[in-house]
Parts: structure tokens; sequence; C-alpha cells
């Protein structure tokens, strides 16, 4: 397992055969995050049991498993939102670049800003476009002059794919751009505080096939900037977007792989099962 | 398959066209037309209240911002004796004026024109009119000059509707000399004995001073309050209690905030009987409950999308808090903070316990001298004997109308300002 864990030069298929148990590691490339052992409790209710996982800086993870698996709360723990839900007990171990980022000195305001997240619904706050990408890097202080913000909005944009359609009017309404741009939006929001690790709650499932595939798109082109893990309840959109693949059932993490792996020929019958659309 | 067929085999054809059918389509219109000319019904009836107490309160108060007067001609360089118009003048002007003698000047000139009995005819204090028309047009004191003074009271009254049989007799005796002015002393002065006299300017001042108090402490304390029982507090048993205690106190009749206010202000505080400062306060402790059941609704609207996208790109706490749950729930707060105000502006009976029932003949001047406020005004006015006083009651009322309207349109001003385009 360790050995697998540093792995970085072998191919990505002779790793995965390897291994026979649901793996802890896809691990390509340098880890940016592991999990070990995590569970999560809703009051006494188990939502997670004994996952883990690495995420890989070079790779797009994608979390797939039938609703109410857990893989938003699983997603929640690693920039610790779950943080806000009063009754959430998270136990286990989760690192950022080797530092446990539920001990007692880690700074969550700081550790969000690190690990950013895009939400299901989109979510951008009523106010300028401008003023929603400059909130983030005005209040962690990323900028010292108005031309440096400046800069950051319009590269922040440039990432997004939004700069092209937004850059003459970046003092309209954040809440007036079509779903998708919002969404392109609020990525650009979280890109805008130099994020190491992005975390993607079903991005596309508010969006229409068009504004899809433009956030996949995205996703490829942010792929080795940043450390990327998106929730996806729709199983093409995992094949076409990430390079590993997590399926979560009931809580538990069934099988961990390469995405390839996983969709041609899954290790676990339950994997197997889901993917050819017989339950889920 | 097979539950299908055999369901749709039991069930006849819905016939949309039969009797039936449209006997319930007549049925349902009838329905909607009553619950239209009900709600129809409702709002005329409303209206028609509000238009016939609008109407039987101008109607009446216009009437408190006029006077009756009887021209009074004066022959200043003969009375005076030849005083100079520059000594009324700049900063020496009152005192000289004092040591003139205007009054008795005024009731020389009174009883040559109206006869020995001449100065019943007209208001007490109505030689200060004079005193004010030589401080602004110095001039005069050079010339004869003829000026319209307030008649008494009883004569006003009758001049205007129905007074007394020997003040109507005047009234005709004098009818031809009798005109209507407008009455500047109502929104100068302050209370007095006079109804003539009396004015609404010490009652109105004591109102906004008193509704200051109350706005800068309810105000920040009820919206603080709310933020944190929201988005700070843990939701248990204690805090659950907190919620119960605020909402009883937003229902507990104003009379028991004026014995709290006298208990703890007064008595324990030692602060003056009869000033603003004490209103304030007292009105504060009844308003806040309102404010921060208002705010906590307020906040409890904005959607939590927001605060996760905040928290989610590493904004702490309190600058989720106050940058985006503040701005967006500050509509709604204001809503609640106007109407708790407008319920502290009309209040009466708390301030009558805390002192707030003295005659007070001089606006205060600051938040611990003794004041008065417009409802107070009102009720001590609308107590009085003198029927110079009734009008003066519905025109005071008049002015508390005003008032109110005016702070509930910067108050809407505020809201649509602060409302966020979604
Ligand atoms: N705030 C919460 N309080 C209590 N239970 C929750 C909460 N959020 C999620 N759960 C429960 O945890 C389980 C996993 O939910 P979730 O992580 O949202 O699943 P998924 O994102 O895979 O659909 C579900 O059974 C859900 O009911
Ligand atoms: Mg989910």
């Amino acid at each position: 397992m360790t050995e697998l864990l540093d792995s970085t030069s072998s191919s990505e298929s002779s790793t995965m055969t390897e291994s026979s148990a649901p793996a802890i590691s896809a691990g390509d490339g340098p880890l940016k995050m592991t999990t070990r052992n995590v569970d999560v409790f809703y009051g006494d209710k188990q939502a997670i049991n004994d996952v883990s996982i690495d995420v890989t800086m070079d790779n797009v993870t994608a979390f797939i498993g039938p609703s109410g698996c857990g893989k938003s709360t699983f997603l929640r723990c690693l920039n610790r939102m779950n943080d806000t839900i009063p009754i959430a007990k998270v136990t286990g171990d989760i690192t950022l670049e080797g530092e446990d980022i539920y001990a007692p000195k880690m700074d969550v305001v700081q550790l969000r800003a690190r690990v950013g997240m895009v939400f299901q619904k989109p979510n951008p706050f009523p106010k300028s476009i401008y003023d929603n990408i400059a909130y983030g890097p005005r209040i962690h202080g990323l900028a010292s002059t108005k031309e440096d913000l400046d800069n950051i909005v319009e590269t922040s944009l440039q990432r997004a794919g939004l700069w092209g359609e937004v850059q003459d009017r970046l003092q309209d309404s954040g809440t007036a751009l079509s779903g998708g741009q919002q969404q392109r939006l609020c990525i650009a929001r979280a890109i805008a505080v130099d994020p190491e690790v992005i975390l993607m709650d079903e991005p596309c499932s508010a969006l229409d096939p068009i504004a899809t595939a433009k956030i996949e798109e995205l996703i490829h082109e942010l792929r080795g900037k940043y450390a990327i893990v998106i929730v996806t309840h729709n199983m093409q959109q995992a094949a076409r977007v990430s390079q590993r693949t997590a399926f979560f059932h009931l809580g538990t993490l069934v099988e961990y792989g390469v995405t390839s792996d996983i969709f041609t020929n899954p290790t676990e019958e339950k994997t197997r099962d889901y993917i050819t659309g017989r339950y889920g | 398959m097979n539950s299908t067929a055999t369901f749709a085999e039991e069930r006849n054809p819905t016939d949309w066209q039969g009797d039936v059918m449209q006997k319930r389509i007549r049925k349902r219109y009838a329905a909607e037309r009553r619950f239209k000319a009900l709600g129809l019904g409702a709002i005329i009836l409303s209206a028609g209240f509000l238009a016939f107490l609008l109407i039987v309160m101008v109607g009446n108060g216009l009437r408190g911002f006029t006077q009756t007067e009887l021209p009074v001609e004066i022959d200043f360089p003969a009375m005076t004796g030849g005083a100079a118009a520059s000594q009324f003048e700049g900063a020496n002007g009152q005192a000289n004026l004092r040591t003139l003698g205007v009054q008795d000047i005024v009731n020389a000139s009174v009883q040559i024109q109206y006869g020995e009995k001449g100065t019943e005819l007209f208001s007490a204090g109505g030689w200060q009119a004079v005193s004010a028309a030589i401080l602004t047009d110095p001039k005069i004191v050079e010339t004869k000059t003829t000026l319209y003074l307030p008649v008494e009271a009883e004569i006003d009254v009758a001049y205007k509707s129905d007074g007394s049989a020997s003040a109507e007799q005047k009234v005709t005796e004098l009818d031809d000399k009798l005109s209507t002015g407008f009455n500047k002393n109502f929104l100068f002065n302050s209370d007095a004995t006079d109804p003539m006299q009396v004015g609404i300017w010490g009652a109105l001042k004591g109102s906004l001073i008193t509704m200051f108090i109350t706005l800068i402490i309810a105000f920040p304390i009820g919206v603080l309050s709310a933020l944190y029982l929201e988005e700070y507090a843990p939701k248990n048993r204690f805090t659950d209690l907190i919620e119960v205690s605020i909402n009883n106190l937003a229902a507990v009749p104003s009379i028991i905030f004026g014995l709290l206010g006298l208990a703890v202000f007064l008595n324990l505080f030692g602060l003056p009987r009869s000033a603003a400062l004490v209103g304030g306060l007292t009105l504060a402790l009844m308003t806040m409950p309102v404010i921060v059941i208002s705010g906590r609704n307020a906040v409890k609207a904005v959607p939590p999308s927001i605060r996760e996208a905040a928290l989610g790109i590493g904004a702490s706490q309190m600058q989720v808090v106050f940058h985006h749950v503040l701005p967006l729930a500050l509509p709604g707060i204001l809503t609640g903070t106007i109407i708790g105000m407008a319920r502290a502006l009309g209040e009466t009976a708390p301030l009558l316990m805390i002192g707030m029932r003295a005659f007070i003949a001089t606006p205060p001047s600051g938040i611990v001298e003794p004041a008065t406020v417009l409802p107070v005004q009102i009720f001590l006015w609308s107590d009085e004997v003198n029927r110079g006083f009734v009008e003066k009651t519905s025109a005071a009322i008049i002015v508390l109308l005003l008032f109110l309207l005016t702070m509930n349109a910067l108050a809407i001003y505020l809201r649509n300002r602060f409302e966020t385009r979604w």
C-alpha cells in the first residue's frame, strides 16, 4: 500500500490491477490530501463509515454513488464545512499537504481559502460580478493595490472561461447571469483566493447540457493547476472529467481507482451493478 | 402493464362536458366572485373608516391652526414718548423692549378703541404678538400701526363655531371687525393655560428627542441580539427560553414598561422625572423585543446558500454576518424597526408612569430637562375644561400623524435603498 501511495511514475493501469481490496489510494502524482478511516456522524446516525481516500494534484477525483450515500458529507469534511452543522461529528485523519486539518491549531478560515468549494446550486453574492470575485482576495488581503485586484479579477474570470462574456459588464449584478454563467462565476470566485484544492458538489446538476459541457471543459483546463474533487450523480460526467473515481454506497467506500478501470472493469459487484444501471 | 389495463377498464371515461362538470365549473366561478366581492367590501369599509377619521380630524384640527383676531391701532410715537427704531435692533433689542412696557401700551390702546372693558375681549397673552412684531420690524414704533391681536378663547370658539351665549353676542356685535388669521403660536409655543397661547413645539421637540434616544438604544441592541441569537447562539433549551421570553415581552402591555421604567430608571438610578432620557429608555425597552423578533425573521430569511458561499471562500463567521447576512436582512429589520418606533411614538401610558404628564411651558433643551411628548400633550389637552382646547387637541393629532407619516416615509425610502435586487 505504501508503495502505491508513493508511486508517482508507474502507469495507472498497472497500479490498479495490482490492487485487490478497495484501494485507499489511486495515487499518481504528488499527494494533496489524504484521508484515513474517516467516520462522520449526524447525531447518532453514521453517514460515513471508515473511508480512506487520497487526492492527488494532477488528477480530477470523482465521487459517485446513489443519492444519500454520503458523497456530499464526505466532500464537506475536506474543507470542514461540516463544522457549520452542530450535530455533525467527524473522526479520522484528514490532511492537507501533510497537515492535519482537524488539528486544534488549524485555522478553519485559512483552510477554506486553501480548499475552495463550488456548490450544487450556483450561489453568487447579490453583488456586482466584480465584487463577487474581489470579495475573497479583499478579505484575505491578497491584493495591495486596485490594479492588483483588477488583475486577480481578470485572471480568475479568464481561468473560469467567463471573461469574454462579462468583461464589458463587470458592474452588473452576478445574479443577473444565466445559471451556467453563475456557476462559472462561482468557480472564478473560488479560484480568486488562489486555492490548492477545489471541491465541487454536483456543480452541473442545476444546469442545461450546454452549460454542463462548458463546466466540464473548464474542469479539464483547470486540471493540474488545482487538485479537483467533483461529486456527481452523472456517471458519464465522471467518466468524461475524472481520472480517479470513488464509488460510495451507504456511507462506505466500495471502490476507488482509475476512472477507466472503474467503468470498464470494476472489481466490486456493487460497482458493476451501479454502473450498468441496475440500481441507483 | 397488466394492472394499468384493468384499471382503465374499471373506470368510466370522465365526461368533461357533462352537466355535473358544468355545474361544478359554475360553482367554482361563483365562489371566486363571492371571495372577490368580500375582499373588495373589506377594503372599501376600511377605506371608509380611514376617510371618516381623516375628515373629522382635519375638519376640527385645521381650525386649531387659525386664530380669531381683532385690529388694534397703536399710536407708538404718542404712547412711547418717541422711541427710536434703532433701540430695538441688535443685541439690546430684547432688554429695551422689556423696559418699554409693551403690555401697558397695548392695554391702553385697546381701552381707547374698545372701551374700559375692552381688554376682556383679548387673549391675555396677546400683547406678546406686538413685542414679536416690533422685534421683526422695529420701524413700526415710529409710526401709528394697526396690528391684529388674538381674541379671548370663548370668542374665538364662538366665531369659529358655536360658543356660549355671551360670547356669541359679542361676536354679533364685533362681527365686521373680527377676522381669521394664521396661528403662529401653535407652531412655536409650548403648553399654556390659555388655549389661544398654547403651541405644539415643546411636545414636538420632546417627541423628537425621546424617539432619538429610543432609536439609538433599541436599534443597535435589538439588531445585535437578533444577529447573535440567529448566527452564533447554540440552539438549546436556554436559547429557546430566551426566544419565548422575547416573544412574550413584545406582547406585554406598555403601561408595565412604564412601571419598570419608574422602578429602574427613576427609583434605582435616580434619573430625573419627566425627562426625555427616561422616556426614551422606557420606550426603548418596549421597542427592543419588536426589533429583535423582526430582526430574527429577517436574518432567518437570508438564504443559507449565501452563508455557505462566503464560508466556502474563507470568510470568518463575523465577516459572513456583517458583509452578507446583515445587508440582506436590513430591509426586513428596518420594517420591524418602523413598526416598533411608530408604536413608541404613539405611546402615552408608560410615559405617564415616569412623570411625563407635567405642565411643561418651555421646550426641553436637553435630554434631562423636563419634557412632554405629542401623545401625552394630546391626552392632557383633551382633558382640559376650556372649550378652546378641543380644536387644539385635534390639531395636535394632525401634527402627530404628520410626524408618523414623515417617519414612515423616511423608513420606506431607506428600506428601498437597501433592498437587494436578485
Ligand atoms: N445536515 C444533516 N443533518 C442530518 N443528516 C444529514 C445532514 N446532511 C445529510 N444527512 C444525511 O447523511 C446522509 C448522506 O447525505 P449526503 O452526504 O447529502 O448524500 P449525497 O450527497 O451522497 O446525496 C443522508 O442519509 C442524509 O440524510
Ligand atoms: Mg449531495
